[in-house]
């Protein structure tokens, strides 16, 4: 039932648009290359990342996407299917992770970018690589906690969601996207490691850069509190279950 | 009031037992309230709709429920079926129960005949192995043969309702809790419905229904329910039932008159898909981080 509901989900995105499937490769894509050239290129090479920075910003790019996507859409999810939550026996769960899930296929889809990326800065990983999916799976965990817990608040308070996409704006200044955790000054990096972002984004990077972890406390602090904030959701949805039910 | 009780000695198919629950008081939508909600209001205050419920149904029963919108019989329905989680006691079932409460609601309106059919079918119960085989008949059912690639936009709602409830019944399940919108006036397909529905029964399947009028549904109920604010004043013969609930009012009109369905819609209206899929694409720095 849930693959039913997430392949319908694909099918009617990619339906409406011409080019389907290309658009979740240009979109991250073009991002990327935009802002390599305005950050690498135009403003020069100002010590703002590791190099090559095309590589650098795509690899963390597209986790961000992933990330703000999944994010944004899963905390209307209740409320946007109230009228097939009152005649679903299925646990309440699924429809976040539907729309989770949905994200996760699309972001897997938007992989090749990584390779195109390769490709153009010949620039191979080495065998730290094996922590890619491991970060797939660490971040998929982190988002599905969050996305519960919002997605319920969101249908006692629908001003969430707005402010789910405003804080979306600031994580992404204060995450290390555009720039590599040595960027950030010695003093805040133990409050970055606040962020699980910080420790989910290195564990994508380090097969190509062993260097971005350095302090493995900071990056095992900020994993460990991503898998906290996973439990936390989870107790939050299953305290408001019966709150989103009724609103439905 | 009376309290008299029919037994009869089958399996139980749902059981309450000392089960409460509070729902948000349903509001009307004005220009007013709408402006508060977006003023950041939270959401209304919760009163008790259902109070200390203990009711047991056998399987195979076919239960008619009185009520007023206010008397807690939707928020009945919905328990008995496992949509809503009581916040006193407990509910058991033996088995699933399908529930059709207000299904034309979360019907998608510019989706084809055939594609509610799968979407509908598989929120209540139905498997994709079955479903090529009983898209045919639900449509022929719904008296919608032939019109299974039209979207549902030119449909009148009777149409959608009929479409609703044969989806429902198709499901094959051994227990049904059906609310009134199901049926509601529309004499012509009461035959169907009858045959049908008759023709369940028979089979041994349970029926909770909430209805003014559960003659239109089926000849032979074994019981029936009368509830008011929230607990249940009479628990006896269709007949018996029928009666008391004439003398408390019959379908008398309430503070609180339910607006949900359209409610839904609105607040889906508000956010709509678009907007869901097109925000996050600008996160392009307009300043020099740092």
């Amino acid at each position: 039932m849930l693959r039913m509901l997430v392949l319908r989900e694909l099918q009617t995105q990619y339906s409406r648009f011409r080019f389907g499937y290309l658009w979740t490769l240009l979109e991250p894509l073009v991002l990327s290359i935009i802002l390599w050239l305005v950050f690498s290129v135009l403003l020069g090479p100002r010590h703002l990342g590791l190099q090559p920075y095309l590589l650098f910003l795509s690899v963390a790019m597209l986790p961000w996407w992933w990330f703000t996507k999944g994010i944004n859409a899963s905390v209307r999810s209740f409320r946007r299917n109230a009228a097939q939550l009152r005649i679903s026996t299925l646990p309440t769960q699924f429809w976040v992770l539907r729309v989770l899930l949905v994200s996760t296929v699309e972001f897997l889809m938007s992989l090749p970018v990584v390779v195109i990326a390769v490709i153009l800065t010949r620039d191979l990983p080495g065998p730290l690589i094996v922590f890619y999916p491991i970060a797939i799976l660490a971040q998929f965990l982190f988002m599905y906690g969050i996305a519960l817990a919002l997605a319920s608040w969101n249908v006692i308070a629908p001003d969430v969601a707005r402010l789910v996409r405003l804080a979306m704006r600031g994580l992404f200044y204060l995450s290390p996207i555009l720039y590599s955790v040595s960027n950030i000054p010695a003093h805040v990096r133990p409050l970055a490691a606040l962020n699980p972002l910080v420790g989910i984004l290195g564990l994508y990077r380090i097969g190509w850069w062993p260097q971005e972890i350095e302090d493995m406390l900071h990056y095992g602090v900020s994993l460990g509190i991503g898998l906290i904030s996973f439990v936390v959701g989870w107790v939050v949805f299953r305290r408001l279950e019966s709150r989103v039910l009724k609103e439905s | 009031m009376a309290r008299l009780s029919i037994t009869k000695d089958l399996d139980v198919m749902v059981e309450f037992e000392g089960v409460g629950i509070r729902m948000p008081r349903a509001r009307k939508r004005n220009v007013n309230s709408r402006l508060r909600r977006f003023a950041g209001e939270a959401s209304p205050e919760q009163v008790w709709r259902l109070r200390d419920i203990t009711l047991s149904i056998p399987a195979g029963q076919a239960v008619a429920i009185f009520g007023s919108r206010s008397s807690g019989r939707e928020a009945l329905l919905r328990l008995a079926a496992g949509t809503l989680i009581p916040d006193e006691g407990c509910v058991r079932r033996q088995a699933k129960v399908v529930p059709m409460i207000d299904v034309a609601a979360a019907m998608t309106r510019n989706m084809t005949v055939r594609q509610n059919i799968y979407v509908i079918g598989g929120l209540l119960g139905l498997t994709p192995s079955v479903m090529g085989d009983l898209v045919p008949r639900i449509a022929h059912l719904a008296g919608l043969q032939g019109q299974l690639e039209r979207k549902l936009t030119p449909l009148t709602n009777r149409q959608i309702n009929r479409l609703a409830w044969s989806i429902g019944v198709m499901t094959g399940e051994r227990a049904f809790a059906i609310d009134e919108t199901h049926i509601g006036e529309d004499l012509e397909f009461a035959s169907t419905v009858k045959e049908r529905m008759s023709q369940m029964r028979a089979e041994g399947v349970t029926f909770i229904v909430a209805s003014d009028r559960p003659e239109l549904f089926l000849d032979d109920w074994d019981r029936g329910l009368v509830l008011d604010h929230g607990s249940i004043v009479a628990d006896t013969t269709l007949a018996e039932a029928t009666v008391v609930y004439e003398q408390l009012g019959g379908t008398d009109v309430d503070d609180d008159s339910d607006l949900r369905t359209e409610e839904t819609f609105e607040e889906r209206d508000d956010l709509g898909e678009e907007e869901v899929w097109e925000e996050g694409g600008d996160e392009r720095p307009r300043k020099r981080e740092r």
